[in-house]
């Protein structure tokens, strides 16, 4: 399943990032194998706020998309 | 000596504020990620050396996304710098390092400083900096920026490690997993000429780092080369972090004397998203939050101020005319002083604490780290017409300043909806106009004024909405792009801070006024009140210059209610200054006598809502995006102003005429709605269609 269809408050693990943004996530510490925690899900839909090695992100469908994620 | 020091590290991690300190400037900061946008420096004094301070926009690696970060890269890249500061957020910490990993690969000289020590404090916990000094061989320093630091030991140790580096010595081990020596043999013939460090260079390449690949002009040989060797991307990634965990590693501990705890102590900060972004809460916790900021700024404690000082203005004029009379002063300097000065730019004056209090909550607003949580909560609706959440930003600064807005519109991503949003910021009603709507409404409204203003500012964000839309059903449509947005902590600013905003916007405000808005007021008064053959000729006369020159125009303005000069003559001063307008119109005469009726007042005011802004945010917006954009920006607004005040002349008009008149627009409107929305609907229904049956159907997914 990819960061597009998790749960709030429900904790994950990354398998693969794929995509134009891969870099950037990478960079930013979405690498295979980091646990992750979904913090919220945005009201008008398509945004998730992730919390990863202890600070919070907010990424849109077209990145979570391509971040493959498996529940913890 | 002379040194060049330049302050890096990720997004809103106090570079700025530490600059700032260091430099005694007071460049802005917030707390969000983009705040700065160009880079900047300054020289500051230590022990007989000259040290160049150098501030650059913050980024998370040597891989860069927009143009802001390209500005850091290019300066840590050029060699001009004789140290590298990295500063590191201490709560932050493993992420922080990931860049400070890139600055040892590429082997300048560069030392930590970790900053916001105070809020790992409060969790009990505290940062073993010798032993990450061991781990890295470069100076490692805590601070706390915020909350007092001392400036001259940090420039101490800094120019003691620029003055004895000669090379890193850490040794990286997760490199010796890496193919580097291949790399290196591949890219060899390019390397002398592309300028770049070998290692680095090896290392970027196997990140797939556009930049670094074309700056070695590789060939088509090389590449395919280099692809052989595998997808190593990840790989780097995450050998860095690994590599950030060991040594991180007990580097985080309770600090002596508190109780040694299972987990950390988390502070209200930490959660409060879990009330600020629930799925009920957020919307009406937004709500209450604006409306809140309204209240105290128009009314409560904002209007009473403001009526305060003006009711003390009145007794000065009076005072002053009739003083100025009894000395025998000729009529027309009596006038000047009197109307022209006093009560004209005094009239702009008595606004002063309705500004401050407005700068004040925005100044709250980014710095609690609020505003990132209302980008995250919008972005949805932002995408559907075709801007960002980011763009909340920009829009909520152009509150109080749409030049300064404009400016941190530099961070958004796609350069199209960076333009839009641009050209858009000026429609939201920026601070210098809040004194036309307050004397206007007083004099028309008493008691709905709040209302008024409210629906202004409601007014302004509406159109915002509606031609953002229409953008995109043009041309100019955005399509989608990335957004990945980092929550900055929930922040409190330090009493100092709170003081610090208040001065300087009052300070900015009084300057204006004391230059700007007195010489306008001075030339206006003296081209309405002097004809050029026969000197002094009381305004009212139709025979002064400006009297002339606005007959001429004003008659396009007849269909809006306010065709007379007077209101021209208000709106061209109003393009250098929008204060300027209200002090205009006082010294030609006070709105009561300018404007026939209610209903010329609104559509004045709606009119000044949407036109042209002040030069100063046309400058910032040809410098953001070009003159043929600001000049098709110029053009929008003039039209939407025309267009939106008629609009609302005839609609009202037609409802005071006669309950007929009034069915008979509603009905037109209603129908037009329905027209729009069926076309929109059709136009939205062809795009869900299913590739495969084309039709309409949810079966096949």
């Amino acid at each position: 399943m990819t960061l597009s269809d998790v749960k709030v408050n429900a904790e994950y693990v990354i398998t693969q990032v794929k995509g134009s943004v891969k870099r950037r996530l990478l960079d930013m510490g979405f690498t295979p194998g980091c646990k992750i925690k979904v913090s919220g899900l945005a009201p008008f839909g398509g945004t998730v706020l992730v919390r990863i090695r202890g600070f919070d992100v907010a990424l849109r469908k077209n990145a979570t998309d391509f971040i493959t994620v498996e529940a913890v | 000596m002379n040194y060049t020091f330049a302050l890096t590290g990720n997004p809103n991690v106090g570079k700025t504020s530490l600059y700032n300190r260091l430099t005694r400037s007071s460049r802005h900061v917030g707390n969000w990620h983009g705040v700065t946008v160009d880079k900047a420096s300054k020289k500051a004094s230590y022990d007989q050396n000259e040290i160049n301070i150098v501030d650059l926009p913050g980024f998370y690696s040597l891989t860069v996304y927009s143009f802001e970060e390209e500005i850091s890269r290019d300066d840590i890249l050029s060699g001009n710098n004789n140290l590298v500061i990295n500063i590191c957020e201490a709560s932050n910490l493993p992420r922080n390092l990931y860049l400070a990993l890139q600055l040892l690969e590429l082997n300048v000289p560069v030392m930590i400083v970790i900053n916001m020590m105070d809020e790992l404090h409060k969790r009990g916990l505290t940062i073993d900096v010798k032993k990450l000094e061991k781990h890295l061989c470069i100076p490692v320093v805590s601070v706390s920026a915020k909350y007092g630091f001392n400036g001259n030991d940090l420039l101490s140790g800094a120019v003691a490690y620029a003055q004895e580096f000669k090379t890193n010595r850490v040794k990286l081990p997760y490199l010796s997993k890496l193919p580097l020596k291949k790399v290196q043999e591949i890219i060899s013939p390019n390397l002398t000429k592309s300028g770049l460090n070998p290692i680095y260079a090896s290392i970027k390449v196997l990140e797939n780092d556009s930049f670094v690949i074309d700056k070695l002009e590789l060939s088509d040989k090389q590449k395919s080369q280099l692809n052989s060797l595998g997808d190593y991307q990840a790989t780097v990634a995450k050998l860095r972090y690994e590599f950030i965990d060991q040594i991180t590693d007990g580097v985080i501990v309770n600090r002596e004397g508190t109780k040694k705890t299972g987990k950390l102590n988390a502070s209200i900060a930490d959660n409060a998203d879990k009330i600020m972004l629930n799925k009920w809460l957020a919307l009406p916790i937004f709500l209450l939050i604006m409306s809140g900021i309204f209240w105290i700024t128009f009314g409560f404690v904002g209007k009473f101020l403001t009526d305060l000082l003006d009711g003390g203005k009145d007794v000065l004029v009076t005072w002053v005319n009739g003083g100025l009379d009894s000395l025998n002063v000729p009529e027309w300097m009596n006038a000047l002083i009197s109307y022209g000065i006093i009560d004209g730019v005094g009239g702009v004056i008595v606004f002063l604490p309705q500004i401050v209090i407005l700068f004040f909550f925005l100044a709250l607003l980014e710095d609690s780290g609020y505003i990132s949580r209302v980008a995250f909560m919008t972005d949805g609706l932002f995408r559907k017409i075709g801007l960002s959440g980011r763009a909340v930003f920009t829009m909520i600064m152009g509150l109080g300043c749409s030049a300064t807005a404009v400016l941190t519109a530099r961070g958004l991503e796609d350069p199209l909806m960076r333009k839009k949003t641009v050209i858009l910021t000026p429609f939201m009603s920026c601070s210098a106009r809040l004194p036309v709507y307050t004397a206007i409404a007083a004099a028309f409204f008493t008691s709905g004024s709040v209302a008024i203003i409210f629906g202004l500012y409601f007014l302004g964000a509406v159109t915002v909405v509606i031609l953002a839309a229409i953008f995109q059903k043009t041309s100019l449509k955005s399509g989608e792009s990335s957004f990945i947005m980092e929550m900055p902590k929930y922040r409190m600013p330090t009493a100092e801070r709170v003081l610090q905003i208040i001065g300087n916007n009052a300070k900015v405000f009084i300057i204006k006024v004391g230059t700007l808005v007195f010489a306008l007021n001075v030339i206006v008064w003296v081209l309405c009140n002097f004809s050029i053959t026969k000197g002094f000729v009381p305004v009212g006369g139709g025979e002064s210059i400006m009297e002339k020159i606005s007959a001429l125009i004003a008659p396009i303005f007849a269909p809006l209610g306010f065709g007379n000069w007077q209101a021209v003559t208000a709106l061209m001063s109003g393009l250098v200054a929008k204060e300027v307008v209200i002090s205009t119109i006082t010294s030609l005469g006070g709105v009561e006598n300018v404007f026939p009726d209610s209903l010329a007042a609104i559509c004045f005011m709606v009119y000044t809502l949407l036109y042209v802004p002040c030069v100063a945010t046309l400058g910032a917006v040809r410098k953001e995006v070009g003159v043929k954009w600001m000049i098709f920006g110029l053009i929008l607004q003039l039209a939407v102003a025309y267009l939106a005040a008629l609009a609302v002349r005839i609609i009202v008009l037609a409802f005071i005429s006669g309950l007929l008149h009034g069915i008979i627009v509603l009905g037109a409107v209603t129908a037009a709605t329905m027209i729009l929305t069926a076309i929109l609907g059709l136009m939205n229904i062809n795009k869900r269609r299913c590739v495969r049956c084309k039709a309409n159907c949810s079966s096949c997914k």
